[in-house]
């Protein structure tokens, strides 16, 4: 398209993500600044669950029906993110076999296949199900990886000419004669790849249209252009444990309800969730009696949670929206459907459009929707591609799977990397040079890590979401430095420093909630490891008045010793 | 389950479920899934203490250590995974890394498993196959072998018969096979009419394994005296191997076999009031650890909790200390004693040398707490020899330092192994103790 119209799209989780990629691919010239780094919000937040549509097929069936056929576009497109471990809908004795024919009523009306298994198929599935476990609904939910998902997405809208600027913050919504005009942009570090200690920049993107995609931070943006948008973030706990007690997705077979569901999610499982409205997406108290709920419900479906080892809990805010005047008191009861908000129709705001509520699971439609508008703004017949074109490292993949060892590494090691990296792990796996372990726990190579770099510059936590390094139970604790250590010798020590500091200041906080047992004492080695070797407690290297003349060499103390 | 009417009426038709089964397929059945060992891995903090003691990865570069091989493999994989790193089978099986964890984490247990799926998956027409199955049936070959003893041993003696070994199945010619006794510790206990002594209070179940019947008999006979001499019954039931060097090479059904059969047998006799005392303390591993590590039979644990190696046995339930303290030996050469790693792991290494220093005429020397390098079947493999005898080069010089030319130790591997590396002549503790008290 010569002279293509420019869109902003504010937001780098899985929508905005998506946006930027279906728009790009219909040839429209794309920005896109996330304030963070991808996935950011809510996206980096969430369980993991490839919707089958079956939480949703007796409340909200107009939701399930779109997650039954997002999810089968997903394991299409965006293989290399899921893994179809199947779900269960399990029933316990004292759940209603009501519900239970509800359920299996609903999915049927919503063409989402379903198996009905006794109590001993169901255990045999899955053994660490409790033993008085009644019968369950077999349905085809999924796990996938939200972080790979979006930074392939950002990956194929960059191929198709795009602008991706992380840690980008919106300064300010620029608006002239009732319309939206760009934004002012406050880069932390220039724009760019990121550099830790690089000075930051501020810039003004001016754009045709400005797509706002940021989700519970949707109030935010439109308080900066002057529109008021009600999201209602609701926040839920997770809990993520050591290993997988379960390979298969159960959700407890009841209306509603907190702690109702496991998923294994990569090497671990993740516990979830809550469901209770906040003020502010980003400050809410995060406690401890969250985390214990979920433990001790979920240990009725699966005893094993009880005595096992969990590594972290992280808490994420959902984008409720619902349209003003509906008034629903409970925010369980919020639909999950989302809504496009033309601020010209609604605000007499023109330039701009807002997209909130839905979920994860149908990021894809809920792009491809905002994209249409966006078309029909600027009179373009292009199509919706996205449904079809296999994200980057989803082509072909099938007949890698057969070369798996073909890159010199370990076979748990090989699989996970051509797992992670599917279609890509060719291009990223083969290396002249060595290419050790470097994080043991998700057995991640140098070549992996090198490649996340290569996208992201010094942003530590930008690698670990590509390539799942420090996410294992050392939580970093053997592997952080030998990450930024990657980063020598391109950039300086005080710039590795930095990156190091706050890679494992963002894997010790996600463990505040899971200081007992195991992760306790990991906890405490990691502790005693880093001060020893590294002095990280007490460096006095970080002192920048540090008097190093006040130091004798020890060169004369070792000849007055020699004299006694 | 109340419900039941409705789950026929509620199953969908086929066409309608194919997509949900095609997700289920990948599971087996309960019945056909190995053990899930991934919750082993929430003890590990990765404190790498297991590969620190690993005696293969100090000599093996191409050996991934202990941690990798358990925890990190086991949590790295999903139900549908069957592939396992062929590293597994370069462990020697030595279970220092289950004594080094200061976690708990069931490193041989892991290894085992592993080591059984990997085998099972490999062709059993290949070479390092069939070679590995005749090493761990060892027991089987001992009992045709020593019918004729004098024959099988000049032939295995022969050098054609080693080099024939080495080049067709991988089993190194720098050994001596163990020589088969002109009579089996059996075929003495028959002739002599069993135990001398009936007890109703004081008896024991004895578990002497494949060597000490075919090879080393007195060792055996030791341990019948010595135990009779403290008025004790002991019975020598039917019983197969172990299954120490099938759990070694990942012959698990091989080893469940034998397992079964053993445990069936000295089950009986514990309902007796018998308890079960082995010579070797692999065996005794075996029974303690492994048995109720892999197998689930009827009264497993109960074997288990009723396996005692022989001189624990009689520190626990005999004064053996004052016994001995009250004796002496005369003209008793200097030993130079070396405590298997098995026996490490029940915490069993400092009881011969606590004992013996009470014993006045002996001279008793620890060569230090390195592992002789043999491992049962490992350093009989042609490919694993040379690593075999660096990991032992620690113990033979310890040995060469030591004040006498005896070796003392309770594992007939290890003494194969102190004997190759020294030309020294080996004894086990009962001989000694038998000498001394009856």
């Amino acid at each position: 398209m010569v002279n293509a119209p420019t869109v902003l799209v504010i937001g780098g989780g899985s929508t905005g993500c998506g946006i930027a990629r279906d728009l790009a691919m219909r040839g429209f010239d794309i920005t896109l600044v996330e304030k963070g780094n991808l996935t950011n919000g809510t996206t980096g937040r969430m369980h993991g669950l490839l919707h089958s549509g079956g939480r949703y097929a007796v409340a909200d069936q107009a939701s399930a029906k779109e997650c039954i056929a997002e999810n089968r576009i997903l394991r299409d497109i965006a293989s290399h993110c899921v893994e179809m471990t199947g779900g269960l809908f399990v029933q316990r004795p004292e759940d209603s076999g009501e519900y239970f024919r509800n359920k299996l009523q609903g999915c049927r009306e919503c063409d989402i296949p379903t198996t009905v298994l006794s109590a001993a198929e169901t255990r045999a599935k899955e053994p660490a199900l409790a033993e008085d476990v009644e019968r369950s609904i077999a349905v085809p939910d999924g796990a996938i990886d939200p972080f790979r998902l979006c930074v392939a997405n950002a990956l194929s809208a960059q191929r198709h000419g795009a602008r991706i600027e992380t840690h980008a913050e919106v300064t300010d919504v620029l608006v002239e004669d009732d319309t939206v005009v760009g934004c002012n942009v406050r880069h932390h570090t220039g724009p760019g790849k990121r550099t830790h200690r690089a000075p930051g920049t501020t810039e003004e993107i001016r754009a045709d249209y400005v797509v706002n995609a940021t989700g519970a931070w949707a109030g935010q943006i439109g308080e900066l252009a002057g529109v008021d948008i009600e999201v209602r973030p609701s926040k839920g706990a997770m809990v993520i444990m050591n290993v997988r007690q379960v390979d298969t997705v159960i959700n407890r077979c009841r209306p509603k309800g907190d702690a109702d569901i496991i998923v294994p999610h990569e090497t671990t499982a993740i516990l979830g969730t809550t469901d209770k409205e906040v003020d502010d997406p980003e400050g809410y108290p995060e406690e401890q009696w969250e985390v214990d709920l979920m433990i001790d419900e979920l240990s009725e479906l699966i005893p094993v949670l009880r005595e096992s080892r969990s590594i972290r809990s992280f808490w994420g805010v959902r984008p409720l929206y619902e349209p003003p005047g509906t008034g629903t008191a409970d925010p369980t009861d919020i639909t999950r459907d989302f809504f496009l908000l033309d601020h010209e129709e609604r605000d007499g705001l023109a330039g701009m459009t807002s997209i909130v509520g839905g979920k994860f699971t149908t990021y894809r439609l809920m792009a491809e929707r905002i994209s249409n508008h966006v078309c029909e703004q600027f009179g373009s017949k292009a199509d919706c591609r996205t449904a079809e074109e296999p994200l980057p490292g989803s082509e072909d993949f099938e007949v890698l799977r057969d070369h798996m060892e073909a890159f010199g590494l370990r076979s748990p090691i090989g699989r996970r990397s051509t797992q992670r990296l599917g279609s890509r792990a060719e291009e990223v796996l083969t290396t002249d040079g060595p290419n050790p372990v470097l994080c043991e726990c998700e057995a991640v190579t140098r070549a992996e890590i090198q490649d996340a770099i290569d996208q992201s510059g010094t942003d530590l936590n930008a690698v670990r979401i590509r390539t799942r390094a420090s996410m294992g139970n050392c939580q970093g604790g053997l592997c952080c430095h030998r990450m930024a250590n990657e980063l020598h010798p391109e950039h300086e020590e005080p710039t590795v420093r930095t990156a190091l500091d706050e890679l494992y200041q963002e894997r010790w906080k996600g463990q505040r909630h899971a200081l007992w047992g195991e992760q306790l004492s990991q906890a405490m080695l990691n502790h005693v490891l880093h001060g020893t070797t590294m002095n990280r407690d007490h460096d006095p290297a970080r002192q920048e008045t540090l008097d190093f003349d006040a130091f004798d060499t020890g060169i004369e103390r070792t000849r007055a010793s020699d004299g006694d | 389950m109340s419900n039941d009417q409705h789950t026929d009426h509620d199953r969908l038709s086929s066409e309608q479920t194919a997509e949900v089964a095609t997700a289920e397929t990948t599971v087996p059945p309960s019945d056909e899934r190995t053990t899930d060992l991934r919750p082993g891995a929430d003890n590990c903090y990765k404190c790498t203490a297991c590969d620190t003691s690993c005696p293969v990865a100090e000599v093996d570069d191409e050996f991934p250590g202990p941690k990798f091989q358990g925890p990190e493999q086991w949590r790295l994989k999903r139900s549908e995974d069957t592939d396992i790193d062929d590293s597994i089978m370069s462990c020697s099986n030595c279970m220092r890394c289950d004594s080094a964890c200061p976690s708990g984490v069931p490193l041989s247990q892991m290894h085992n498993t592993a080591r059984g799926e990997y085998v099972e998956g490999m062709s059993k027409l290949s070479r390092e196959y069939v070679r590995n199955r005749i090493l761990a049936n060892y027991g089987r070959l001992a009992r045709l072998g020593s019918r004729v003893p004098r024959l099988t041993n000049f032939v295995m003696g022969n050098r054609v018969t080693k080099w024939f070994n080495e080049q067709l199945l991988g089993i190194t010619s720098e050994r001596e096979f163990p020589a088969f006794a002109t009579q089996t510790f059996r075929e003495w206990y028959d002739e002599r009419g069993g135990s001398k002594i009936e007890s109703e209070d004081r008896r024991i179940a004895y578990f002497h394994g494949d060597y000490s019947n075919f090879n080393t008999p007195e060792v055996a006979k030791a341990l019948v005296r010595v135990f009779e001499s403290f008025g004790y019954e002991v019975a020598v039931p039917e019983q197969r191997c172990s299954g120490t060097p099938m759990f070694a090479n990942g012959m698990l059904e091989d080893a469940r076999r034998a397992a079964e059969f053993n445990v069936q047998t000295f089950s009986k006799l514990i309902d007796e009031g018998y308890d079960i005392v082995c010579s070797c303390t692999s065996c005794s591993m075996a029974l303690r650890q492994e048995y109720p590590e892999l197998f689930d039979f009827e009264d497993t644990e109960l074997v288990a909790t009723h396996t005692y190696e022989a001189i624990e046995y009689l520190r626990l339930h005999e004064d053996l200390d004052e016994a001995i303290s009250e004796t002496e030996l005369e003209d008793e050469p200097a030993l130079a004693y070396h405590a298997p790693c098995h026996a490490r792991n029940q915490g069993l290494h400092r009881q011969a040398l606590e004992l013996l220093d009470e014993l006045e005429g002996a001279t008793i020397e620890d060569v230090g707490d390195s592992c002789s390098g043999i491992s049962g079947t490992y350093g009989w493999k042609e490919e694993k020899y040379d690593y075999s005898m660096e990991i032992g080069e620690e113990m033979f010089e310890e040995m060469e330092d030591a004040a006498g030319t005896t070796g003392l130790t309770e594992c007939p591997t290890c003494a194969m192994q102190m004997e190759h590396g020294t030309g020294y002549e080996i004894n086990h503790p009962l001989e000694l103790i038998e000498k001394a008290l009856v």
